[in-house]
């Protein structure tokens, strides 16, 4: 009998032991057994979020989402037993049986079929992108025959504005890589900026990735959907450029490469930002042709080049008005001071002539501008130097980029003494000096420091960092954000000094011999300056063509700069009537009346 | 009518219970294995139902029936074991079934595992033979024909081969000479030769490629000693944590995955992942990883329940043990409670990687109609001994 109390006792001690070891099994260690639970049955997917919108400063849609449906194929639900090759030929069917009742060819070869079994085989191939609304119907109509098939919703770029603005709101392709902080077995598509406003708010935009859990079986397939972690869509973004403004500066381009830029002068608002010749991002999406791709590349007139702020020009006599403010201010010269203009001016064995060799006889500071005498820049260059010019430059915002909130932005160049020697290895001359005065030589600067410079001079003094992105909204239940302006400085000139340069620019269009009458708009008061800026070898006598300008004179609402690349005469001649058209839009004046 | 009344009254009523729980919980859990799978494992627990009816009536039957009545024709019964054993071999009956020949077939259709009756009729003949009246179990040669009974079999089951299965019977011989009054000391010899045996195994399975012998000739040496390469994948895979991950090693990652990831109270009826996602083998996991079942969805507490029916069953038997009214019966309970309790702890004990991967079913829980009928009836024997046992 004790024996057989043995006998219990050892089997008892057995069933404790399994006992026991269940319990650090299940209880003790089971979160570990957890981990690998997770780690071989669950597949993170990433699931991109909507992209924001962006808006001009009335809430028209620049950059919108479209909607698109496509066709996806649970696999799941066709897998065969055995070989892999039945899968794919039972996947294979039903495409082929849904092309028929839709009738649109499948676009997925066998060989596709085979990869997305190998590395997609969790998620559903979507078999069609983009259907129509006959597809659609037609899918409907035989949909409910068909088993493992069903609609899928992904979002495409679309610009309903088609090419206005679309150097500044650039572009987007598809998101190639995801260094995120969470790794995911699956990506589904996504899109990144890849130019303009899309690149530089492209993590505003694109919101937060959810992340989806799928369960899948012990052969891969989908089981069931856990839990996901809803994707987080981008924020809109507001722009200060105003759509019909953009529209209207982009017509004054037409047929020329070149650039245009509306600023509002009272707080920087950038309310157009045109460059010529334009491009529209819905050539973008979803994939831009190779061919398409190279013609761009390619073009003589670099059509990807956003001019406006990316392309550096020498400024030529739109430089004038600085340069006069650096002399006022340095007090070598004031609103009494003339000089006379022989048509040239010698310095040393050096001959710098006026425009065209014009003999523009006795002139003041105001009449100078007016008629753009070189003769008395060259001179009141000389008189304040190099070194007023180049501060008053930089206190205006020129050789260093404005910061605006956009892609591509040039610093252009402001030289001076240090700049050449260290460019050039030699010392400034005075020559350089008179060409500066001019806005000729090393100097370069983009059409939008241009207008930052007009509306400064519009506004009395205020330098503006161009406001491109009135504010934004992260999400819809989110108040709207505005960016405030902001004023980078104030320049005080001495009163009276700005009055008079400003009092030139208006008699360069308002007056009889200005250079910039062509930019008269009928019941309004423009004031501005022109200039023809030669570049490249001197004999090719290739020029740029240059207008600046604001109006109205007395209470000024847009400083404009505009950029012609080519022009075979002046930039008065040429330009102007195309700043007209610009004005003439903005203060709803029709151009017939002219 | 009114004798079997009485002695239906006369049933060991908690051993009842735990049997039929268990069998409710195995069909349960057979019926959860199989619903992710092909119709043929939907069905699986309609035809385990099927083998629990017959399970009952041959506990009854049994029950009823007095043992001395299978006393009387142990040793027809054991040869008759022995002679299935030996059909397994003859082509035409014996079927092979993944590289075993555990089956036996008539006209293509698969009828029975020999080795399941086999068991019973070595208790049968164990008990016989230790148990006449007027033997000393102290008597040397009544061990050795012990000994030689218990053999026969044994080799016969493991050249099917099902090593498992074989070693069961070891512990089996164990339990009735331990009832019957064997010698403590010739008990310990014997133990002390299967460690000996066991500790040899495991030598030749370790040593070679410890000093440096490549695979083919160790799997040679191994093959002569009649260790399988498939029984040495077992046991590496036991021994070692991670060796062959995508083969042998599958089952018991996946199963200790189960089993662990089940916590308190599991994941549910249905739920368990591995089981529905079939990371649990979906051939094995109705018959010998059906614990995993459990303990997946149903978590400790399960397994609790489980391993709780389990020791009720296995305290029933000791104590039809010590109620048996005489040697006879004492020695079948005995074989019968070691031979349960081996399936049990050697099952479980697989499932949760305590013990190398052998094909040894659940008592009462693993789908299997054979092994149904066999411990149902030999669990009848006992309820045969408990109900003619004195009470106090």
């Amino acid at each position: 009998m004790r024996r057989l109390l043995w006998l219990w006792s050892g089997m008892f001690a057995g069933l404790l032991l399994l006992l026991l070891a269940l319990w650090r099994m299940q209880l003790g260690l089971g979160s570990q057994y957890e981990v690998s639970l997770e780690r071989q049955s669950v597949r993170r997917v990433r699931i991109p979020g909507v992209r924001g919108r962006i808006f001009d400063r009335d809430g028209v849609c620049l950059a919108d989402n479209r909607p698109g449906y496509g066709i996806a194929v649970y696999l799941e639900e066709l897998r065969q037993a055995g070989r892999q090759a039945r899968t794919v030929h039972a996947v294979r069917r039903l495409l082929d049986q849904v092309a028929g009742l839709t009738g649109m060819a499948s676009p997925v070869s066998d060989r596709q079929i085979e990869e997305h079994l190998f590395y997609r085989r969790a998620l559903p191939l979507v078999a069609w992108r983009n259907l129509g609304q006959r597809e659609m119907a037609r899918l409907a109509e035989a949909g409910a025959g068909l088993r493992a098939v069903d609609l899928v919703v992904d979002f495409e770029r679309v610009y309903p504005q088609g090419a206005a603005a679309g150097h500044l709101l650039g572009y987007v392709g598809k998101l190639e890589h995801v260094d995120d902080e969470e790794s995911y077995h699956y990506y589904l598509p996504d899109l990144a900026g890849r130019a303009g406003l899309e690149r530089r708010f492209d993590e505003f935009l694109s919101g937060r990735a959810g992340g989806q859990l799928v369960r899948v079986d012990v052969a891969g397939f989908r089981h069931d959907e856990i839990s996901a972690r809803p994707a987080v869509p981008g924020g809109d973004l507001t722009l200060t450029l105003a759509l019909d403004i953009q529209r209207a500066a982009e017509r004054a381009l037409e047929g020329v490469a070149g650039a245009a830029v509306v600023l509002d002068p009272a707080n920087g608002d950038v309310l157009a930002l045109a460059s010529s010749p334009g491009i529209d991002p819905n050539w973008f999406c979803p994939v831009l042709p190779r061919t398409v791709w190279s013609r761009l590349l390619t073009d003589a007139d670099k059509p990807l080049l956003n001019r406006a702020l990316g392309g550096t020009y020498p400024p030529g006599s739109i430089f004038k008005p600085v340069v006069g403010l650096a002399a006022l201010e340095q007090n070598v010269i004031n609103a009494t001071f003339t000089l006379d203009c022989p048509g040239s001016f010698k310095l040393g064995n050096q001959t710098f002539a006026c425009y065209q060799g014009h003999v523009h006889g006795v002139v003041n500071l105001r009449r100078s501008l007016e008629v753009s005498c070189n003769v008395f820049f060259y001179q009141a260059g000389l008189m304040c130097g190099i070194e007023a010019l180049q501060a008053t430059s930089r206190m205006l915002g020129l050789g260093r980029r404005t910061g605006i909130a956009a892609e591509g932005e040039a610093a252009g160049l402001l030289p001076g003494r240090a700049w050449k020697q260290q460019a050039r290895g030699e010392g400034w001359r005075e020559g350089d000096t008179c060409n500066i005065a001019i806005g000729q030589g090393a100097l370069l600067v983009t059409p939008l420091q241009m207008a930052v410079v007009t509306a400064a001079i519009a506004n009395g003094g205020f330098v503006y960092r161009p406001r491109l992105v009135l504010g934004r909204r992260r999400t819809l239940s989110a108040g709207f954000q505005e960016e405030p302006p902001v004023m980078v400085r104030k320049i005080n000139w001495r009163p009276g000094n700005l009055d008079l340069v400003r009092a030139g620019m208006l008699d360069v269009v308002q007056g009889s011999a200005g250079t910039g009458r062509r930019g008269q708009v009928p019941g309004v008061s423009v004031a501005g300056k022109t200039g023809t800026a030669e570049y490249g070898r001197k004999q090719d006598g290739r020029k740029h063509g240059w207008m600046i300008a604001f109006a109205p004179f007395e209470h000024p609402r847009y400083a404009v700069a505009m950029v012609v690349d080519e022009i075979a005469t002046a930039g008065g001649a040429e330009v102007g009537p195309r700043m007209r058209q610009l004005l003439c839009s903005l203060f709803q004046v029709p151009e017939e009346s002219i | 009518m009114r004798r079997l009344g009485i002695l239906f009254r006369r049933m060991d009523w908690s051993v009842v219970l735990a049997v039929i729980l268990l069998l409710g919980i195995g069909v349960a859990f057979i019926f959860s294995a199989g619903q992710s799978q092909s119709a043929a494992y939907q069905t699986l627990y309609l035809k385990q139902m099927l083998w629990a009816g017959l399970g009952i009536v041959c506990f009854l039957g049994f029950a009823f029936t007095d043992y001395h009545h299978w006393y009387h024709r142990a040793w027809w019964l054991y040869f008759l074991g022995l002679a299935l054993l030996l059909l397994v071999f003859v082509p035409g009956i014996g079927v092979r079934i993944s590289g075993a020949r555990r089956w036996i077939q008539f006209a293509g259709v698969r009828l029975l595992q020999p080795a399941e009756f086999a068991k019973l009729g070595l208790i049968l003949a164990l008990a016989r033979l230790f148990g006449a009246p007027a033997r000393n179990p102290r008597h040397r040669r009544l061990i050795l024909i012990g000994l030689g009974l218990t053999l026969a079999p044994f080799f016969l089951i493991a050249s099917q081969p099902d090593l498992g299965t074989a070693l069961v019977l070891l512990p089996v011989l164990g339990g009735v000479m331990l009832a019957a009054g064997v010698p403590a000391r010739t008990l310990w010899g014997l133990a002390g030769a299967g460690a000996l045996v066991l500790a040899a195994a495991l030598i030749l399975l370790l040593a070679p490629p410890a000093l440096g012998w490549d695979e083919a000739r160790h799997e040679i040496l191994l093959e002569r000693c009649g260790i399988s390469a498939y029984q040495k994948n077992r046991v590496m895979v036991f021994l070692k944590r991670d060796a062959d991950p995508l083969d042998a090693g599958w089952n018991k990652a996946q199963s200790q995955i189960a089993v662990g990831s089940g916590r308190l109270w599991g994941k549910g009826f249905q739920r368990g992942t591995q089981n529905i996602l079939g990371f649990l083998p979906r051939t094995v996991a109705p018959n010998d990883f059906i614990f995993s079942v459990i303990a997946e969805e149903k978590g400790f507490a399960g397994s609790l329940t489980v391993l709780s029916l389990m020791a009720v069953i296995i305290y029933g038997g000791l104590r039809a043990a010590l109620a048996a009214p005489d040697r006879i019966g004492r020695l079948l309970c005995a074989g019968i409670t070691a031979l349960i309790f081996c399936h049990v702890f050697v099952n479980i004990a697989m499932t949760i990687g305590l013990l190398p991967i052998t094909g040894l079913p659940l008592p009462l829980l693993s789908y299997g109609g054979t092994f149904m009928v066999g411990a149902m009836s030999a669990l009848g024997i006992v309820q045969s001994v408990y109900i003619r046992g004195e009470r106090n």
